[in-house]
């Protein structure tokens, strides 16, 4: 099922949390909403799901407004950061419970609901905790039980809070692949919130960045990360080095000057923005765009080596390189080197 | 040397604070329990035996417990709903409200006897719109529940309060979410999480309102077989100089505080382990 949602506002207080929100969710995709706390993301979410009224605009399921529906007639699964599940009730009991509140005359037969929550604890792979309590379950299988209990009532739209936020690092990793896999098995169009650009772009078919309560940039993964469409896109999605440019016949060229975030600011004038791993280093004076600098720091253990320059006025450039090439050039801290950009993004006001 | 060591953990003086903490409970609990049993065996068991199933003590007994009864199932649902209201909703007062709840904790039972009946007497604020009505709230049964309700409501609300702080609207909304009602979602979500501590209420309540006496004797009218509860017979037997009888009626209101408590703990174990299994 596809999702609009047109000129959505809202303001707790004074705070203004989303302004003039527009967005499409094309039907059986997974989205992500990507965006810094406070960016409005998680009310967004909770105004597709009906747990929050916004003050203007309108939320259309398949071409319907639901706007001004009960979030219990609006056919959404919700699964919340800190699981939510009911704690004096089995795993089973948790699963079964949307079948189980319905109106006698929409509830199926008993015999046909503990085979639903069979199939979904399958499904999540948890069939040997159905009679657990959600206490005796680790982080990880009790937010997979809170899909399944999300499932449970076929949901029109899966709306996820966070889901892996309150997960170790490792089972975070996991649960993401393992929801990837899921969503490609059972395509029910899914929205998911989270702050983790490493997160959305690797499960997410659609990334919607937001910022201050309104969408930055919409795109698939690929697009986000090679074509940020905003200075604000390009420095969440990763570390970035800042660098004064000037265009010359529409070619960026790089005035030879490192800057600070600060520096970046609207009206500064022309900005070139540049990731770790897109500068080499060179032992020999290059002319063009390349800078002087001198090697700070450098740390070789993990997968690529990060190495820390000072510039001629002491600011520090950040440099990834491969391993390979750390070799060939055998820096070491204290060493003269030119920087080199591979390839540099420039925005104008 | 070593083995005492290895018993006695990280902390020093377990010996010390075990042999205080008996010595104490003994002089203040158990030392009068144990005189109270021998006042009342004091005469022949016949006797005691009479004083108990005497109608004046039966009467007493009956609405010293079943007025506890009343109270305690009133401020049980009144107090889970003063306490969700303080910790759901955001209103101008709440800090007023909250500190005031207390207040009968703090306040001389005595004070709040007078205040009951100034209020609701013949010509009091709330009693001169009842009477026309032809309800008395005082001078009756009414009024003892009426003091016992008053008396007991803090500690229904200071029980449930920090549970329902606990409760996370997330539960709620997740029913919300799955198509329950408001009714469904309380009655399966939010009352069973809540029910240990509500139990909890419910027997503080209970013994404390059967307990209750500076307060009740005011709004009371104190009539022996009818209006006397329980700790006024006592009081009147004692006056009497009739100390045996007043501790065979005292022992007597032992033995119900005792089996009421059991039974409520009773019923508290099977709801945690019904839960937490």
């Amino acid at each position: 099922m596809r999702i609009e949602i047109e000129s959505i506002g809202k303001r707790f207080g004074a705070a203004q949390v989303l302004t003039d929100v527009d967005l499409y969710v094309p039907s059986g995709e997974l989205v992500a909403l990507l965006g810094p706390s406070g960016s409005g993301k998680t009310t967004l979410l909770r105004v597709i799901a009906g747990l929050e009224s916004a003050d203007g605009g309108r939320v259309l399921f398949d071409g319907e407004d639901v706007t001004e529906r009960h979030v219990g007639e609006r056919g959404v699964g919700f699964v919340f950061q800190h699981y939510a599940l009911f704690r004096h009730m089995t795993v089973t009991e948790n699963v079964a419970f949307g079948l189980r509140v319905r109106p006698r005359r929409e509830r199926i037969a008993d015999s046909e609901i503990r085979a639903r929550v069979a199939e979904l604890l399958e499904l999540v792979q948890l069939s040997a905790y159905a009679n657990r309590y959600p206490s005796q379950l680790s982080g990880g299988q009790r937010q997979r039980i809170a899909l399944a209990r999300a499932l449970a009532v076929r949901p029109r739209v899966l709306l996820l809070d966070e889901p892996f936020g309150a997960l170790d690092a490792q089972v975070r990793v996991e649960l993401r692949r393992w929801l990837r896999r899921l969503h490609d098995e059972i395509h029910v169009t899914s929205v998911f919130v989270t702050h983790d650009q490493e997160e959305a772009l690797e499960v997410a078919d659609r990334v919607v960045v937001m910022n201050q309560g309104r969408v930055e940039q919409v795109g698939s993964p690929d697009d986000i990360y090679h074509h940020p469409a905003t200075p604000f896109v390009y420095r969440f999605l990763g570390n970035v080095n800042l660098f004064g440019a000037r265009l010359e016949g529409g070619r960026p060229r790089l005035t030879g000057e490192t800057l600070a975030a600060r520096d970046a600011a609207p009206g500064a004038g022309a900005c070139a923005y540049v990731r770790p791993h897109r500068l080499d280093l060179s032992r020999q004076p290059r002319g063009g765009d390349a800078l002087e600098a001198t090697v700070a720091h450098v740390h070789a253990a993990g997968p690529v080596v990060r190495i820390e320059v000072s510039d001629r006025a002491q600011r520090p450039v950040r440099i990834e390189l491969s391993h390979e090439r750390f070799r060939e050039l055998r820096v070491k801290s204290g060493d003269r080197v030119w920087v080199v950009p591979r390839e540099i993004h420039v925005y104008t006001d | 040397m070593s083995s005492s060591r290895s018993h006695a953990g990280v902390l020093p003086g377990f010996g010390l604070s075990l042999g205080i903490t008996l010595t104490w409970l003994s002089l203040i609990v158990l030392l009068p329990l144990a005189a109270l049993v021998l006042l009342a065996a004091e005469q022949p068991f016949e006797r005691t035996l009479a004083i108990l199933t005497d109608a004046r003590t039966l009467a007493a007994y009956r609405l010293s417990l079943g007025g506890a009864l009343v109270a305690a199932l009133v401020n049980t649902v009144a107090g889970l709903l003063v306490a969700w209201v303080l910790v759901r909703y955001e209103f101008p007062g709440r800090k007023l409200v909250d500190g005031l709840i207390d207040l009968p904790f703090a306040l001389p039972t005595a004070v709040a006897g007078i205040a009951l009946s100034a209020v609701y007497a013949k010509n009091g604020w709330v009693g001169q719109w009842l009477e026309p009505l032809g309800v008395r709230a005082v001078y009756n049964t009414t009024g003892v529940v009426l003091a016992m309700i008053l008396v007991s409501l803090p500690f229904a609300v200071r029980t449930v309060q920090p549970l329902i702080e606990e409760l996370e609207p997330e539960l709620e909304e997740a029913a919300a979410c799955l198509g329950a009602t408001r009714l469904q979602t309380l009655r399966r979500v939010v009352l069973p999480v809540l029910l240990p501590g509500v139990l909890t209420a419910f027997a503080l309540c209970l013994a404390k309102s059967a307990g209750e006496y500076g307060s009740i004797i005011f709004v009371s009218s104190n009539l022996p077989g009818r209006t006397e509860i329980a700790p006024l017979l006592i009081m009147n037997r004692l006056e009497e100089f009739n100390y045996s009888a007043a501790a065979v009626v005292a022992i007597g209101m032992l033995l119900i505080a005792f089996v009421a408590l059991l039974a409520i703990n009773l019923l508290q174990a099977w709801t945690r382990r019904s839960q937490e299994a």
